[in-house]
């Protein structure tokens, strides 16, 4: 078979192709594999532009070795140039040529119309308040004279709730005529510990437990009537209010939110909304409210606790100094 | 940093799982059926139930949570047994799949979203939304009855497997059935939900507000072509519409859903409204055929629950801008659907947010009904445009909620009843922030002109203002530079005043520069220059190598 030689200035355009489309596609496609991720990850420009001048120094090199290797790959070229291959063809990259580049000047030196944006930190710590970083829960771990206090309520049935699920207690009762008002509370420690204060012998991890529960019932009303509107019912950064704003509200199911921050940083972003961000966090763009002017400090944390437990997460552990 | 990126990779990793779920979840259909209502299921339902829906459903599944009062629509009282969204005949009750398709899809434009799993990490399995739904049958009465369900009677609808393709063909004979239907008089001649003169009211004593079929994000129980067609052929109990089953046939159905769909409304997406010049006069009139030429730029609204007085039940969520200029003044036309036009004001009925604003208040939200009026000639409609006063140095702007005390903005508020009495409707004032009221400017400050109109359910208003004032609580407009703007709105007939209304975030306003004349030169220059490099070697190579070549 006869061996099909293209010449050097081919081979030479067809490794920078090579390369090009290797950086440009076969990286990516590779990540792909590497990573498993389902997206590839792209070469940054300036990489690629590293890439394709190590490439050109190269070939320069290869072509510029010998004289014999310069002639050969000048040949083709220089038959261009004398019209060898038609003169239409050569009219034609002749202006096509000064036409890219013209085009690319143009590109270049237009005035570009770009909305000014800006790269925003979500977590901000240059203006967190080193007091609040290891805050705790007050209703996460109640003390033993609250269970104790709550057992009472229990006992005697009179449990006091907010006053915002009062309302639809009462109705509930009134319809349903219950033996004790505990009694909405589905399966679970609240039913177990009215067994035990029916017997009368309530142990205080149970007790503990439920008081956990009507906190976190109590958290979830608060939830549904304060937060509802822009971070949802499923805590998905997606209520009804969500596509009103630019910086839409956040997402506590994501992995990269309530997650990664102590409990103190979530009570001192509810306190202070957006107005108490940092520059670099973008305040003028947050609709997150200061809640300190609404919201008890109470009444936030209750919040907080029914946030982390509507969301399945646990608050980052303060590091201990 | 490392913990940053593979934060931001998980971010973009999820975001794309998502899209690439959607699809798959639109039709919202269960892969099984309703499983038997066995004690164990009721349990875990009513489980499920405390958790995720008393708070707006009440624990009775009356509509009376905690949260209920503060929306409107108000929450479904299941104990009537009576559901709006259904694939059975008017009157009837509704399917477990219609049940299933409404907690699995939520209804757009209301408090209940979607509660599918595959579409939120923390939704609802399809087995939790089967348990849920088992336990919400318990409340009304009506679903142990055989004799009223759906199925065994054959009141079921169901869809028509043959759905003709949407074609402009299909729209056309749909605009006559609407004619024909008379849906205009209630729906309004354009689909506005302008139709009526006065509010109707639903079987639960509250407000309706008709449906604007134009705002897609506002259909509840879906915007396809299907959805509408079983809306026509169901009725919406509880409310004035109606089932037409008896007086359009299938046909007739299709070709309304079809035109119903075309009259849908697609978002512009950017976020900056490019001005553009013109040559001579700028129209003050929005009617005026400059306007048409004007690139129109969507702003999407949201309840105002930035500080109380909160407000999750706006009327006003898009608004649609336009501005051009010339080289003495800039011009706006600011465009909303509102069905009805409010030009009075009484500034005694105006609520009194004291209560609302204090520390541990009961809510700070207002409630849908009974805290303020929601009803015709009480509070006017309004429209205001935002602007920082001093141009921003970088990306830092005021707050987009009326600014701050450090920092504040340039409001342009146009008022109906102003327009209504013969007077200019727009008024410059300032804000530092919302607790205080907007101040207005004096009189010779006031420098703004414009025209407004109100038509088949729409507000079109014009604000013209000289490009640059010497005023230093005024904004100043230059071409080329990216200029922020929000906009306030408010719906007077529906109870909406001062604080109680919807805003947008930060949006821009570009006026194009001109292409300097260098960018031409340049490029020219740089053709030139190349061309005659290559003529140059063309020639070099002729002179050069033809021996050579004659010589081989």
């Amino acid at each position: 078979m006869k061996k099909i030689r293209i010449g050097s200035f081919l081979s030479v355009l067809l490794t920078l192709l090579f390369i090009y489309a290797l950086v440009k596609w076969g990286i990516p496609a590779m990540s792909r594999e590497i990573t498993s991720l389902p997206f590839p990850l792209p070469v940054p420009g300036t990489l690629m532009f590293f890439y394709m001048v190590l490439t050109i120094v190269a070939l320069f090199l290869y072509v510029t070795f010998s004289e014999e290797g310069l002639t050969d790959f000048l040949r083709p070229v220089k038959k261009f140039l004398r019209g060898g291959y038609t003169k239409i063809f050569r009219a034609v990259v002749l202006t096509a040529i000064p036409a890219v580049i013209g085009w690319q000047v143009y590109e270049i030196v237009v005035p570009k119309v770009e909305v000014p944006s800006a790269l925003r930190i979500q977590h901000p710590s240059s203006n967190f308040p080193k007091s609040f970083e290891a805050k705790k829960n007050p209703f996460s771990d109640p003390t033993e004279a609250e269970v104790d206090a709550f057992i009472e309520q229990a006992k005697a049935n009179e449990v006091v709730f907010i006053p915002q699920v009062q309302d639809d207690i009462d109705h509930w009762a009134d319809e349903s005529e219950p033996d004790h008002v505990l009694e909405f509370f589905p399966d679970g420690p609240m039913k177990k510990l009215l067994a035990q204060v029916q017997d009368g012998n309530v142990d205080k991890a149970t007790a503990k437990a439920a008081l956990l529960e009507k906190t976190l019932y109590e958290g979830r009303a608060l939830y549904a009537m304060n937060c509802r509107a822009c971070h949802g019912d499923s805590v998905a950064g997606d209520g009804p209010m969500a596509d009103g704003f630019k910086l839409r509200p956040i997402d506590f199911t994501d992995n990269g939110t309530i997650e990664t921050i102590v409990e103190g940083y979530t009570f001192w972003r509810v306190t202070n909304g957006g107005p108490g961000l940092p520059t670099e966090a973008t305040p003028w763009d947050s609709a997150m409210p200061e809640w300190k002017l609404s919201l008890t400090e109470e009444q936030r944390w209750r919040i907080i606790l029914a946030e982390y437990n509507l969301a399945q997460k646990t608050p980052r552990i303060p590091e201990s100094h | 940093m490392r913990s940053i990126l593979k934060s931001q990779a998980a971010a973009i990793a999820a975001l794309a799982l998502v899209c690439m779920a959607m699809p798959a979840q639109a039709a919202f259909t269960p892969s099984k059926p309703m499983p038997e209502a066995t004690d164990a299921l009721l349990e875990q339902g009513k489980g499920i139930y405390f958790q995720r829906c008393s708070f707006c459903h009440g624990l009775l599944g009356d509509g009376e949570g905690p949260a209920a009062k503060y929306l409107d629509p108000r929450p479904r009282d299941f104990t009537l047994g009576t559901f709006k969204f259904r694939t059975t005949q008017s009157g009837e009750l509704p399917t477990n799949e219609d049940l299933f398709r409404t907690v699995s899809r939520g209804l757009h434009g209301t408090a209940m979203q979607s509660f599918d799993s595959d579409l939120f990490k923390n939704g609802l399995s399809e087995d939790e939304r089967w348990a849920v739904i088992a336990y919400i049958k318990t409340f009304a009465q009506e679903f142990g009855d055989p004799e009223l369900d759906p199925v065994k009677t054959g009141k079921v609808i169901p869809l028509p497997a043959n759905q003709p393709p949407y074609s402009p063909e299909l729209v056309a004979k749909g605009k006559v059935v609407f004619e024909k239907a008379k849906c205009w008089s209630c729906h309004g001649k354009l689909g506005r939900g302008d139709g009526n003169k006065e509010f109707r009211k639903d079987d639960w004593g509250f407000p309706i507000r008709i449906r604007n079929v134009t705002h897609p994000w506002k259909i509840k129980a879906g915007g396809e072509v299907k959805d509408i067609y079983m809306r026509f052929t169901s009725g919406i109990m509880g409310t004035p519409m109606p089932s037409f089953v008896k007086s359009l046939n299938e046909d007739d159905r299709w070709n309304l859903a079809n035109y119903i769909k075309s009259l849908q409304h697609q978002l512009t997406g950017h976020q900056t409204l490019r001005a553009l010049p013109v040559q001579g006069e700028l129209p003050d009139d929005p009617a005026d055929g400059a306007w048409d030429g004007a690139a129109p730029m969507d702003m999407r609204l949201a309840g105002q629950v930035v500080a109380a007085p909160r407000w999750q039940n706006p009327s006003v969520e898009m608004v649609t801008i336009q501005a051009l200029f010339n080289d003495k003044d800039i011009a706006f036309r600011i465009i909303w659907d509102d069905p009805f036009m409010d030009v009075k004001h009484d500034a005694e009925q105006e609520f009194d947010s004291a209560e609302l604003s204090k520390v541990g208040t009961f809510n700070s939200y207002v409630e849908a009904n009974d805290m303020i009026p929601r009803a015709l000639e009480t509070f006017r409609d309004a429209i205001a445009l935002q602007f920082p006063v001093k141009a921003p140095q970088g990306t830092k702007k005021p707050h987009f909620y009326r600014g701050s005390s450090s920092d504040q903005v340039h409001m342009w508020v146009w008022k109906a009843d102003l327009h209504a009495a013969g007077k200019q409707g727009t008024e410059e004032g300032n804000a530092r922030g919302w607790k205080q009221a907007i101040r207005p400017q004096a009189e010779d400050g006031q420098q703004i002109m414009g025209k407004a109109t109100w038509d088949q359910g729409r507000w079109s208003v014009v604000m013209k203002r000289p490009l640059k004032t010497g005023d230093k609580n005024d904004v100043q407009f230059e071409r080329g530079i990216f200029i922020p703007m929000s906009v306030n709105a408010w719906d007077g007939s529906n109870g909406e005043h001062g604080l109680i209304m919807s805003l947008s975030s930060w949006h821009y306003v570009f006026l194009e520069a001109p292409t300097p004349m260098s960018v031409y030169v340049y490029a020219v220059l740089a053709f030139l220059v190349a061309a005659a490099l290559g003529v140059w070697l063309m020639r070099k190579a002729e002179k050069e190598e033809e021996p050579a070549e004659q010589g081989a």
